[in-house]
């Protein structure tokens, strides 16, 4: 499976890492990873603040990572500096290229795609992966199915990328937070508890759920570009149906009710196939048990809202009926 | 005109899978109001199961290297196992992945997920087991039956014509019972309205049970036909197929059996047409036409259209 070669490849990097790494116990890539997991599993959340089933994270999630791979690999003049380093304004000037341009896809499509309801959504996103999934690895420029190798590095190790997945990540749910409290976010949680009577009521549906689509895009994109550079190698196969399904696992999992679960889903998803390595092949099939089983263990996820309400309202959306 | 109707009878084969699988997720939808995402997984493991009944053996990189079964069952008999081995491990999905949610009324959506955590336990026990690389069937698997027929000048690859002819048939077959058999009837009821069936004396739960297994028999058979008439690539090539299987159903229209089997049709012989120097674009060829044709029919091609009830 995709994830497997992602932590392959992380576990080379890393393995590389240790010898500068003052503490050989934290290991900085996987936290990169399980945090990037909690962006996409926020991603996978804000649509479905609005009752709306996007599968299509990965294909943003992979538009951005192949922005900043073509750009960093290609574009001579933003990886110009002194130290041999690639400068960190034109890293994060890909990541947030890589959000803008996610989030214009994500405006284009959004407007055909959202007048889907339920189970027709979420396969129409899933086609939209696979559509943007072959489109990149027809690609000349993307290097086909061995993809683009040496994304040149900002950081000297993985540790350096724990500050901005975690700025972005702290971003990403100060604005899920503030949205409670805004009249978009209310709207959303409208429409997710009734969309006939929120339209009745006046609420500009179609607007209010291509907002939260391209919210969603927006940070898969610049998700997509932090990855590109973190992995160092990218592919069209990043952004594939697998995909889909594990970071919608993300929000089930952890709960959907609050961007706390997709989080806590995230991270603790990400880092179970890396905490299963010690048993080998059997890893895979225990992955897949817990999400077999997970859901009817935990039905509301691990965040519930009774949870929610005990530690002070805390990350809660709007009460529902 | 040769080519043509090879490109023709090669489209209408693979379409004739397509259905098959898009035929299982509609029983399953059409009871249940929910995908089963395992159906891929059973079409891996039919496809591995006709494999070892023929007597096939586990490559040295499998769990068990060099081991197979004691038997070498003829072609037909093999796949006839093999489905009904992907029926009983259907049923087994049903039990773990959609009866617990069913009875605590959980969301709909959760059975998205568990049913794709089966199938990834189901497909990654294959790989344990087989190894990751592919199998090919043995040379003469169809003893008897000569490797190229000539038709009207062109020649064709009779596992192809012999794979459209099962899959013609057991569409046919599924169709006269769904529509003409007690059995079948109860099945369309509890589609239609679980409640009155129930208090007409349908047991809804058996009929769920029922739609599960026929459509893993269904997935198993598609598995174990390509993995004849093409190969077996590896544990996850079932997962590919279900891909495919899921843009047809919602092509024909989400719980309707002439939208899968038209859908089916339509997608083998679009992807057939593609010409070879667009091959890489074949596998985005079915999500294009599924993503337009959504557009322009929210409810697929022959689905009902959708009223809002306040």
């Amino acid at each position: 499976m995709d994830c497997r070669a992602v932590q392959r490849h992380a576990v080379q990097r890393h393995a590389s890492d240790s010898g500068r790494s003052t503490d050989a116990m934290i290991d900085h890539g996987l936290l990169v990873q399980m945090l990037i997991g909690a962006l996409l599993g926020i991603s996978v959340y804000l649509p479905l603040m609005a009752g709306q089933l996007s599968l299509a994270t990965p294909a943003f999630y992979a538009v951005g990572g192949t922005l900043a791979a073509l750009l960093s690999t290609r574009w001579a003049a933003l990886g110009a500096s002194a130290d041999g380093r690639f400068p960190l304004p034109s890293f994060l000037l890909e990541v947030l290229l890589g959000g803008v341009l996610a989030g214009l896809l994500a405006l284009l499509v959004g407007r055909l795609v959202l007048r889907l309801q339920g189970i027709y959504l979420a396969i129409a996103t899933i086609a939209l992966v696979e559509i943007v999934r072959v489109a990149i690895l027809n690609l000349p420029l993307a290097g086909g199915a061995i993809g683009i190798f040496a994304i040149p590095q900002p950081f000297a190790n993985a540790a350096g990328y724990l500050l901005p997945a975690l700025a972005l990540l702290a971003l990403a749910a100060w604005s899920c937070q503030r949205l409670e409290s805004m009249p978009l976010g209310r709207a959303m949680a409208a429409i997710r508890a009734d969309e006939l009577a929120a339209r009745c009521m006046g609420i500009d549906t179609t607007a209010t759920k291509l907002s939260a689509f391209v919210l969603s895009a927006v940070l898969a994109g610049s998700t997509g570009a932090l990855a590109a550079h973190f992995l160092n190698t990218w592919n069209a196969r990043q952004g594939s149906f697998d995909v889909s399904i594990t970071t919608l696992a993300f929000v089930i999992l952890g709960g959907s009710r609050s961007w706390l679960g997709p989080v806590m889903g995230g991270l603790l998803l990400t880092a179970l196939p890396e905490l299963l390595r010690p048993v080998g092949d059997v890893r895979l099939v225990l992955f897949g048990l817990v999400i077999l089983l997970g859901p009817v263990l935990f039905p509301q996820g691990l965040i519930t809202p009774a949870l929610l309400e005990r530690i002070g309202g805390f990350g809660r959306q709007e009460a529902q009926g | 005109m040769d080519v043509l109707l090879q490109t023709l009878l090669n489209g209408a084969a693979a379409g004739g899978v397509y259905a098959l699988v898009a035929l299982g997720y509609t029983l399953v939808f059409s009871v249940l109001g929910v995908i089963n995402f395992a159906q891929g997984a059973l079409f891996s493991l039919g496809g591995y199961l006709t494999y070892l009944l023929m007597g096939g053996h586990i490559s040295v990189s499998g769990g068990l290297p060099g081991w197979g079964l004691p038997i070498a069952l003829p072609f037909a008999a093999a796949l006839l196992l093999a489905a009904a081995g992907a029926a009983l491990l259907s049923l087994l999905v049903e039990r773990l992945a959609f009866a617990p949610l069913r009875r605590r009324n959980a969301e709909p959506l959760l059975s998205l997920i568990t049913s794709l955590g089966a199938g990834l336990v189901l497909v990654n026990l294959l790989q344990l087991l087989m190894g990751a690389e592919g199998y090919a069937f043995p040379a003469g698997s169809l003893a008897g039956l000569p490797a190229v027929v000539s038709l009207g000048g062109a020649r064709i690859r009779s596992v192809q014509v012999l794979l459209l002819l099962i899959c013609a048939a057991v569409v046919l077959l599924l169709t006269l019972w769904l529509e003409g058999s007690r059995g079948g009837r109860a099945l369309r009821a509890v589609a239609e309205d679980p409640t009155t069936a129930r208090l007409l004396g349908i047991d809804s739960d058996a009929m769920v049970r029922l739609a599960f297994l026929l459509s893993g028999a269904l997935a198993g058979l598609g598995g174990g036909l390509v993995g004849v008439s093409v190969s077996l690539p590896g544990p996850y090539f079932g997962i590919g197929y279900g891909l495919k299987g899921l843009t047809v159903l919602v092509l024909g229209g989400l719980g309707s059996v002439p939208g899968a089997i038209a859908g089916g049709l339509l997608m083998g012989l679009a992807e057939a047409m593609v010409p070879s120097g667009a091959s890489g674009w074949r596998d985005a060829l079915a999500f294009a036409i599924l993503f337009v044709v959504l557009l322009l029919r929210p409810t697929g091609l022959l689905g009902r259209r959708l009223v809002e009830k306040v």
